[in-house]
């Protein structure tokens, strides 16, 4: 069937769509793309009820078709319910509700018949836009949802022009500047809205699907982090940074082994028997501000060793035995905390103590053969003095020559990893290392222990950040030796130097696509594209993401208020918004004065009539006054001449063109200087 | 003034009511206090603006997206429901501002006869240096609105109509502008009383009986015949509105001068419509009948001439005679 306004001839391809349709395929083209990010989170079904339900309204805008039936609608809204019920079990809760609420939208497209359905279906794109951010808060997403607000915008601003077919663009770009004006006010409620604790706590299934360490270690687990390219803190040193071979960032502290995972130590001794942090700091500290990002977990990750609590607004910091900081609940959003941290330091009982034991359990019927190479490493080295640490050298040498390889594609390990990891395959990444090792230095008999954290980073050379990746997570070992405490041994850095001294980083083969789009690219260009896209990256999470309300009190105690709360808060708030309500005041009474000069001075000569008892229409021009003047007072009368010849005075200076050097305003001072000695009747 | 005139039909139900009656004591108050005037430019005082329907669905949508933020502290979410909640704020003020600012110049409108609609021309003129977008006109309280923008510096006309319910001088209804542009979250609008009155004709009579040729006085009829040709007693100088046919066109030729058969010798019969003569007893369906007959005879180009009670409107023809028996017949007490 052809339409009757399709206009095609061969020279015009363009199709000339009517308003409703073009309209209709605008804003169903902006709702794609406030969903399409969801897509990732959203049960297939649901996907892809959305996509066929958009397009087939858009089938029906193009081809101005009759929208299907309420009931048909109705049947099908039943059906995703229950859908939505069967795949997340529940109606209520982030992930049901966004699914329901992504299923709504599509369908209200399809009933899009009044101005009020039209309406819903922007309110809920503007909720499908904030749940966008559960997910995600990058400045990625913000730029897609902030053209995903302009569309928005500009579809209402479209809707609102009832006369003829507006072109988009110009709706657009009152959208834009609409949303332009709102920068300030959003600028002044986002600095200065109290920033409240969540109402009804952070709900438990806001923070699924978020990579990062975990409170046990088993073989495999950090190597699945070593591909994962997202920044997982970032460090900024005040002053002096301590050898990028001491950037070793303290994470859980995993000393409880059975045989498959490691877990953080539950120990069977009572409190006072348990070996205590006992750190002490030598040479000069190093100070640095981390910016972390929200894990879920209660962990601060600090460089080693930090005495101090962190500075950290709003959590209760403290240190574990085990010299890990740890806050009182997960961390659920950004943070931001300064610490102070000694690249060396001893911890640890320097002689043996009781508590020690439980560093040195390790399961019965695992890893016969480690057991038994510790047996006989043990007894060639003796029992004297400094027999440990002389043990330890003797294992990293056989690390650094046995024909060990640092790999992230070590195969899978059987029940007895260590004895693999030792004797048969010979491949490992940091996890199976540090494991292997302290196996085998517990099965010798010394207290050792695996800590799992971060190392290394690289710096931004664009803001001067260390960026700490999660594809830096690292596992390596503690062992105690008597005399000197705890010690860092790590054993990766025997195998492969370059992991902790340059960071050089295992990567995954390039295949062949890779390779066609990098391997053409200047690479040096492309670092430095990230380097810049990070610090980008940063700011917005220094700037926006991460200002909390320990930043807005700062704010405040900057702007001169001694120990503010979220009360002063309020009262700024109040402050802010009384001065520009006062302002948009003053505004308008300058605008209602600042009118045309002109008009304003013919009003004044038309009002000076009017009191003298001269009918002078409103709106006249000055050459109609002029002879309703003359009309009413006779052309006798002794000041109409003089009257007349203001007036066409005036007429000139709006209409003449404007005499080339001559200052425009000038006739009209002069007007204005002579309208208080005319002639005026009385 | 009655209401009569808005087009809102009396109804009794209305007055036991008593919010409807509340809302419309409200609604006349207001209205009297307004000038009255044909020429009005909007300023601050006479434009209002109140939310709308939408307006508080955002309202409702923003609080929502308020508590999600808070609930998943979402620094972006704030982000996003501030930069909406401001944008929302500098829409209420362009809205304001379409509105506010435009000259209203209302057309004289042309009379009309009862039953059928009076056209009111408005002018709407900008003096800004961008478009004013969709800004409505209507009739208060009828619902039908004519839409336009107005361009930059510019002027455009709406024409509403509206239906008067009986004969007479009327004043022109209350009309209402409004708009809702850019967002739809706020309704802008003034109240209008515009000055004009329009002239009310009453209904000409539907197939109404022939001119009453019969009754003409001098009722000699036929006889005019014999004074035809020649006859030159029945001329005079032609009259502005005299129907071309009754020129002497001879004359014309020979003098070079105008001059027309005085029609009333030409046809040896006056046409009076006479009140009392329609042969039906209630007034206003006499003034319908004079009224059909006026027309018929116009259409006719008869001399003829109009008696009411107290009023006698000597025989002639053309628009002007139209127009002054119309009138009187509108007016007519």
């Amino acid at each position: 069937m052809k339409r009757p306004n399709m206009q095609s001839t061969w020279f015009t391809p363009s199709i000339q769509l009517p308003r409703d349709s073009r309209d209709t395929l605008f804003m169903l083209f902006v709702i794609a793309w406030v969903l399409a990010p969801q897509v990732g989170h959203l049960p297939l079904w649901c996907s892809v009820m959305a996509g066929s339900a958009l397009i087939y309204r858009a089938y029906l805008a193009w081809h101005t078709r009759p929208l299907p039936s309420r009931w048909w609608l109705r049947g099908v809204l039943v059906l995703t319910v229950a859908a939505t019920l069967w795949s997340h079990k529940t109606l209520l809760g982030r992930d049901a509700g966004v699914t329901l609420v992504v299923v709504l939208l599509a369908l209200k497209t399809l009933e899009l018949r009044a101005r009020r359905d039209a309406f819903v279906v922007f309110f809920l794109s503007f909720f499908l836009m904030l749940t966008n951010f559960f997910y995600s808060q990058s400045l990625l997403t913000a730029g897609a949802m902030l053209v995903a607000l302009m569309g928005l915008l500009t579809a209402l601003v479209n809707t609102h022009k009832p006369v003829g077919k507006p072109p988009l663009l110009e709706s657009a770009r009152t959208a834009g500047m609409m949303a332009l004006w709102g920068v300030p006010i959003m600028a002044l409620l986002f600095v200065l809205f109290p920033r409240m604790a969540p109402l009804w706590g952070i709900p438990s299934d806001g923070m699924s699907g978020r990579s990062g360490l975990s409170s046990s270690m088993q073989v495999g687990n950090i190597a699945s982090l070593a591909l994962d390219d997202s920044i997982a803190l970032l460090v900024r040193f005040n002053g002096e940074m301590p050898d990028q071979s001491d950037l070793y960032f303290r994470g859980p502290v995993l000393s409880d082994f059975d045989g498959k995972s490691w877990t953080a130590l539950q120990s069977s001794l009572p409190e006072r028997l348990q070996v205590a942090a006992d750190l002490r700091g030598q040479g000069t500290p190093v100070n640095y501000q981390v910016t972390l990002k929200p894990s879920n977990h209660p962990w601060l990750l600090v460089l080693d060793a930090t005495p101090e609590k962190p500075l950290l607004n709003g959590y209760q910091v403290s240190m574990t035995p085990e010299l890990q900081w740890v806050t009182d609940r997960p961390i659920g959003d950004l943070v931001r905390y300064t610490a102070q941290s000694f690249p060396k330091f001893t911890h640890g009982p320097l002689t043996y103590k009781a508590g020690l034991q439980d560093y040195l359990n390790l399961p019965t019927g695992f890893n016969p053969r480690t057991a038994q190479w510790a047996k006989e490493l043990r007894t060639q080295a003796g029992d004297g003095e400094g027999a440990s640490a002389q043990l330890v050298d003797t294992i990293m040498n056989h690390l650094r020559t046995g024909g060990y390889t640092y790999t992230l594609e070590p195969g899978l390990y059987g029940r007895h990893s260590a004895d693999e990891f030792w004797f048969d395959r010979k491949l490992g990444f940091c996890e199976h290392m540090a494991s292997s090792f302290v196996i085998l230095i517990r099965a010798m008999g010394i207290p050792a222990r695996v800590v799992t954290g971060y190392q290394g980073g690289k710096r931004n050379a664009v803001d001067g950040y260390w960026v700490v990746r999660q594809s830096e997570a690292h596992a390596w070992a503690e062992v105690w030796i008597s005399g000197q405490g705890w010690t860092r041994v790590d054993p990766t850095s025997a195998v492969s130097p370059g992991r902790t001294g340059t960071f050089e980083r295992l990567q995954r083969e390039q295949g062949a696509i890779g390779t066609a789009l990098l391997g053409t690219v200047n690479t040096e260009f492309a670092l430095n594209l990230r380097a810049y896209w990070d610090a980008a990256n940063n700011s917005w999470n220094q700037w926006v993401l991460n200002y909390t309300q320990g930043q807005q009190l700062k704010l405040l105690e900057n702007l001169g208020f001694e120990s503010p709360n979220w009360e002063d808060l309020i009262y700024v708030l109040i402050a802010a918004v009384v001065v520009a309500s006062l302002g948009a005041a003053l505004w308008g009474l300058w605008d209602r004065h600042h009118r045309d000069p002109w008009l304003h001075l013919l009003e004044r000569a038309s009002a000076r009539l009017r009191r003298s008892g001269i009918d002078v229409a409103p709106n006249s021009p000055p050459r109609r006054v002029a002879e309703q003047l003359i009309q009413q007072l006779g052309p006798d009368h002794p000041g109409a001449p003089a009257l007349k010849d203001w007036l066409l005075r005036l007429e000139a200076i709006r209409y003449a063109p404007p005499v080339a050097g001559a200052k425009p305003s000038n006739g009209l001072a002069t007007l204005r200087r002579t309208f208080k000695q005319l002639p005026w009747p009385t | 003034m009655s209401n009569a005139t808005t087009g809102e039909p009396d109804r009794g139900r209305f007055w036991r009511h008593p919010i409807r009656r509340l809302q419309r004591r409200f609604r006349q108050w207001f209205e009297s206090r307004l000038p009255l005037t044909d020429s009005v430019t909007l300023t601050q005082r006479s434009v209002y603006i109140l939310p709308t329907g939408p307006g508080l669905m955002l309202g409702a949508t923003l609080l929502l997206l308020l508590v999600a933020s808070i609930n998943y502290q979402l620094n972006l979410g704030y982000m996003l429901t501030f930069l909406l909640a401001g944008t929302a704020m500098v829409g209420m003020l362009v809205c304001h501002g379409t509105l506010r600012g435009v000259s209203l110049h209302l057309a004289l409108p042309s009379p009309v006869f009862a039953g059928t609609s009076a056209l009111m021309e408005v002018q709407l003129q900008s003096q800004r240096r961008s478009t004013r977008h969709g800004i409505g006109l209507a009739v208060m309280g009828s619902g039908h609105w004519a839409w336009c923008n107005v361009p930059a510096q510019g002027v455009c006309t709406l024409q509403v109509a509206f239906q008067p319910a009986r004969r007479g001088l009327h004043r022109v209804p209350t009309l209402t502008a409004e708009t809702r542009y850019p967002l739809g979250t706020f309704r802008v609008w003034t109240v209008w009383r515009p000055a004009a009155q329009v002239l009310v004709y009453p209904t000409p009579e539907v197939s109404a009986p022939p001119l009453p040729l019969a009754s003409a006085h001098a009722g000699d009829g036929p006889a005019t015949q014999s004074s035809v040709a020649g006859d030159f007693d029945g001329v005079r100088a032609y009259r502005r509105g005299d129907p071309l046919k009754m020129v002497v066109w001879k004359k014309l030729a020979k003098a070079d001068e105008l001059v027309s058969r005085d029609s009333v010798h030409a046809l040896g019969v006056e046409l009076w419509l006479d009140q009392r003569e329609t042969g039906l007893s209630h007034p206003e369906r006499q003034l319908s009948r004079l009224c059909a007959w006026v027309l018929q005879a116009d259409r006719l180009a008869l001399d003829y001439g109009l008696r009411l009670a107290g009023l006698d409107i000597p025989p002639a023809s053309g628009e002007a005679q139209k127009k002054r028996c119309l009138q009187a017949l509108a007016l007519n007490r």
